[in-house]
């Protein structure tokens, strides 16, 4: 029963963390409409634009995490301007595919800069704090803290700002926000940055709890589609819910599974998901 | 050096078979398969557990390999066919990944992280140091017959429907035939291939192990595929043969740059696949060879 | 609607394209090129990068700094040694790759200080039946055993040694539950086995984990660990699975003693998991012979002061397989098979280095070659037959010896 709960916390605070790649991923499949694989190379980017920030320049960790959006964010857009936007309007699968493309270069130009080795962001190690028979590390209630702010942040955006209205008529009905003289380009290009930058900073979490290399968000990217899977391709609470769900599923399968196979719970549930109710949990009406 | 060309041809021949796999299952049958690495994989554990714990001869392997993978293809495609391309992309990435994983983890049967070493390459102690020719002009004649069996299918009844479902499966199955069983007939084909491929590459380096079946082999698949020319078998062969060649000579640059590491080499060589990729999808999506259309006059 | 550029490439000009590409490498200078005098070829597949990336390095360094010296003196056999150095990534699979290149490109009579058994594993059959001489760092019992026809010696102890130390830690230190974590190589069986033999009968229960060595976080692994509540732990991996595994047992607050392998608990260990992380942790290692005249004589060429095991073992490497040449009149590596259990008479004049081993030779006196790792005696597997142990504890940020 205790395993239990600490299952639950640890999966809780992944899935918090986890939601922001997911919720990056799922702002571009809405207005862009198409599986963007890069989102993986640019949680690396973030990662050591904050790695960068924080060690070498010696600031701390929440300026660590504005450096991390912002640079994912603006590098972001910029390989989309460069790589994918020619492709718009292609079949989904060829920018899917692209999109690989891109991320095996990204990753790459990552890793010619700072090599494969892993790296430790310069914060102090610190014990488990007990909360009965639960442990807890500071640093994940630390990372928790952030991604829900982050969240707080871009669902005020999205609600409020014109823009984020905007936004969310380009992906409820792109031909009539069109026709409204939305300029998709311009939702294009913020949708990518805020999928990135969301990103970035989901991949420097990662790495604040862990360490960082060119390939962190590469070993993640089947839990980020999972969980944007399992919301809902396309809705941004979809995305939130589906961190929490893949979170705890991945926690919980250790009572049953050894740990070597958490990789394989994302699998088994974008398989389950897309076979059953490919709509996922909050997703529109029409697959 | 002649030896290390036969050994780089004799990787092109298996990287062409793995391009041929892809072609059937995508090019002819419009499911892109991005675990076509995970198949491969299937294939060549089969026939090296076979072989190395059972003592089972290498031909009854090769067998092994290709009924066992196309089976697994054909029960995995029950799950996937009816998903949007897109998301069956995803989902055969995810499960090339569950294939290695279990690799990794299930130690009792294939070692592990540490792989299945001493995999028996077949007549070697007769042939010495003739084996890597014999054993590439064995796979360029496998490459040979595999190549001659696909184009009769493109041209078969079977292919033209294959074809036309990978155009529009909606009208295809209008038509009264049963998509999911074309579909499945396909991915066990292709997936038949690609697991002989990986059989016949344990029987060559009689050594395996899960780090080999990484998504990045799949990409350089959809490299050569995508240059040779989607639904064209020759393209596939050229194109794999060609990236081939591309990844080994880059090995040589190191020492001609010698400020540039082997580790920022390998970041550089990489990082050129995507981008050649990343080309070949915006400027010539059809391929370096265009697909031979089908003649429309009568026969 | 931009126009695309029209490409159409035929057939034909596609293969000649490719054969180009082909023909590419050959046109490129490559080593090896007749000469009136054919050079004599060494390799070093050492790791430059992974979890071996410790040793590698300083291994390549010292094979240079050997091969400089004895072509300085005007080589042997009147022939110069070409040295060549690959990276193994600490990963068979890139490693069968380098190996390929150095035996078939490069033909090497010798592939020297292969450092991690799985890579060792996979390398080795590629060497015997090219006929190439393995000298390797790896400590897998299971190696050794290998139908390696004589191809195969090491200057390590192997695991089953390695392992008879950790237990009897735990017994002198009277601990009654030893939890062993390693990730996966070769001799994680053999070794969680041969600690299971020893301490069993003793009373002390032990608990074994193998995990994920690519894992970035080992939480999980680690509350399944402290559920068991031991006091001796082994955190039994390379240098960064150490690292990431130190650090989580850090943050579990565990209280008991831990210990593992030097060879992963390194200076830069300590660097990565952080100065508390790493305070206390015992390491067993072999001892090099620190007294020895080779030894002393390495540190003055690399100019250190204190040498780790494994490049003794590089430098020892490279002066048995030259010596084995000087001695056998060949420079093959079946000549380095044949004679190399034959440099180490008792009878023979001392040498410590290779350009004083050759010029013995060379006046026709047999030699006794006392390397810096130890006498380099091997026995019919390829097993070094005698060895001693140190132990180590992290104390401070530094690595200090313990006085039994």
């Amino acid at each position: 029963m205790e395993r239990i709960l600490q299952l639950f916390a640890n999966g809780v605070m992944a899935g918090a963390v986890l939601a922001l790649p997911a919720i990056g991923f799922t702002t571009i499949f809405a207005v862009l409409r198409f599986a963007n694989f890069a989102v993986a190379g640019h949680m690396a980017v973030g990662a050591f634009a904050g790695y960068v920030v924080n060690s070498w320049l010696g600031l701390p960790a929440w300026a660590a995490v504005l450096a991390a959006f912002v640079f994912a964010a603006s590098i972001g857009v910029a390989t989309d301007h460069v790589a994918l936007r020619p492709l718009r309007g292609y079949r989904a699968l060829t920018v899917a595919i692209a999109s690989i493309a891109l991320n095996l270069m990204v990753e790459n130009a990552l890793r010619f800069g700072f090599g494969n080795a892993p790296r430790n962001f310069a914060i102090p190690l610190m014990r488990d704090l007990s909360f009965g028979p639960i442990h807890i590390d500071p640093q994940q209630i630390e990372n928790t803290i952030i991604a829900v702010v982050a969240m707080i942040i871009l669902f005020l955006f999205l609600s409020l700002t014109t823009t984020g209205k905007a936004m969310r008529a380009v992906a409820d009905n792109p031909a009539l926000a069109d026709s409204k003289g939305i300029d998709p380009d311009r939702m294009a290009r913020i949708a990518v940055a805020i999928g990135m930058g969301l990103g970035g900073i989901g991949g420097m979490l990662i790495g604040l709890d862990a360490s960082i290399d060119p390939l962190i968000g590469f070993r993640s990217i089947l839990s980020v589609f999972a969980a944007a899977v399992v919301g809902g391709l396309g809705s941004v609470p979809g995305a939130v819910l589906g961190g929490l769900v893949i979170g705890l599923a991945e926690e919980l399968s250790l009572l049953a599974l050894p740990s070597t196979y958490k990789a394989a719970v994302g699998f088994l549930v974008i398989l389950i998901t897309l076979t059953l109710r490919p709509r996922g949990l909050l997703g529109p009406r029409a697959a | 050096m002649i030896n290390y060309l036969i050994s780089m041809a004799t990787f092109g021949a298996i990287y062409a078979m793995l391009a041929l796999s892809l072609n059937v299952m995508w090019g002819m049958a419009g499911m892109a398969n991005l675990g076509v690495v995970g198949f491969y994989a299937v294939g060549a554990y089969i026939s090296a557990i076979l072989t190395t714990r059972l003592g089972a001869p290498v031909a009854l392997g090769l067998v092994a390999a290709i009924i066992g993978t196309a089976v697994v293809s054909a029960l995995t495609t029950l799950g996937l066919a009816r998903l949007r391309d897109d998301y069956l992309a995803i989902v055969t990435l995810g499960f090339a990944e569950v294939v290695r994983i279990v690799a990794e983890n299930e130690a009792w049967l294939t070692r592990g992280t540490d792989g299945i070493s001493g995999i028996p390459q077949p007549l070697k102690s007769t042939l010495g140091p003739d084996f890597n020719l014999a054993y590439l002009i064995f796979c360029l004649a496998v490459l040979a017959a595999t190549v001659f069996v696909l184009e009769r299918v493109r041209r078969s009844p079977f292919g033209r429907v294959l074809r036309a479902i990978r155009e529009d499966a909606q009208i295809a199955a209008f038509s009264g035939k049963d998509v999911l069983v074309f579909k499945v007939k396909a991915f066990a084909i292709g997936g038949a291939i690609a697991g002989l491929a990986g059989a016949l590459y344990g029987h060559y380096s009689s050594y395996i192990v899960p780090e080999l079946y990484v998504p990045l082999l799949t990409i350089y698949i959809f490299l050569a595929l995508s240059a040779g020319g989607l639904g064209n078998n020759w393209g596939a062969v050229i194109g794999a043969f060609v990236v081939v060649f591309f990844l080994e000579s880059t090995r040589f640059f190191v020492e001609i740059i010698p400020w540039l590491s082997a580790e920022r080499l390998a970041a550089v060589r990489e990082f050129t696949v995507g981008l050649c990729l990343l080309l070949i999808l915006i400027y010539r999506p059809r391929g370096l060879l265009p697909e031979p259309l089908p003649r429309l006059a009568g026969r | 609607m931009t126009k695309r550029p029209s490409l159409v490439i035929t057939r034909r000009q596609a293969i000649a394209g490719a054969s180009a590409l082909a023909a590419l490498p050959l046109v490129l200078p490559s080593v090896g090129f007749a000469q009136a005098s054919e050079p004599i070829r060494l390799a070093g597949l050492v790791s430059l990068t992974g979890g071996g990336s410790p040793f590698g390095p300083s291994d390549r360094m010292a094979h240079q700094a050997v091969i400089d010296e004895v072509n300085a003196a005007g080589g042997i056999l009147g022939r110069k040694i070409e040295y060549f150095a690959e990276d193994d990534e600490t990963n068979p699979e890139a490693g069968v790759r380098a190996a390929r290149k150095l035996i078939d490109v490069n033909k090497v009579s010798a592939i020297m200080s292969v450092f991690a058994s799985a890579v060792a594993t996979a390398v080795l059959p590629l060497c015997w039946e090219n006929k190439v001489m393995m000298l390797a760092i790896a400590a897998a019992d299971s190696i050794a055993m290998l139908p390696h026809q004589g191809y195969f010696v090491r200057t390590q102890p192997h695991t089953e040694l390695q392992g008879r130390e950790f237990a009897n830690f735990a017994i002198k230190r009277g601990a009654k539950h030893f939890f062993v974590m390693m990730p996966q190589t070769p001799f994680t069986d053999s070794v969680m086995k041969g600690i299971k033999d020893l301490c069993g009968p003793k009373g002390i229960k032990v608990s074994t984990l193998v995990y994920d060595a690519k894992k970035t976080s080992l939480r999980s692994e680690v509350e399944e660990m402290m559920r068991a509540t031991p006091d001796l732990l082994m955190i039994g991996g390379y240098q960064p699975d150490d690292i990431v595994l130190a650090k989580d047992v850090y943050r579990a607050d565990y209280k008991g003693t831990s210990i593992g392998f030097a060879y992963g608990l390194t200076p830069q260990f300590i660097d990565g998991a952080g100065k508390e992380a790493a305070e206390g942790i015992y390491s067993i290692e072999p001892v090099p012979a620190a007294g020895s005249a080779a030894y002393a004589r390495l540190k003055t060429m690399l100019k250190r002061d204190q040498l780790d095991t494994y490049v003794c073992q590089a430098y020892d490497h490279v002066n048995l397989a030259i010596l084995s040449m000087a001695k056998a009149g060949q420079a093959s590596g079946t000549a380095i098979r044949d004679t190399i259990r034959k440099i180490t008479d008792d009878s023979g004049v001392k040498v410590d280095n290779a350009p004083d081993g050759v010029k013995a030779i060379a006046d026709g006196k047999e030699i006794n070659y006392q390397g810096a790792s130890g006498p380099c005696r091997f026995d019919e597997h390829g097993n070094i037959i005698e060895v001693e142990f140190r132990l180590n504890q992290i104390r401070d940020g530094k690595i200090v010896v313990v006085k039994s």
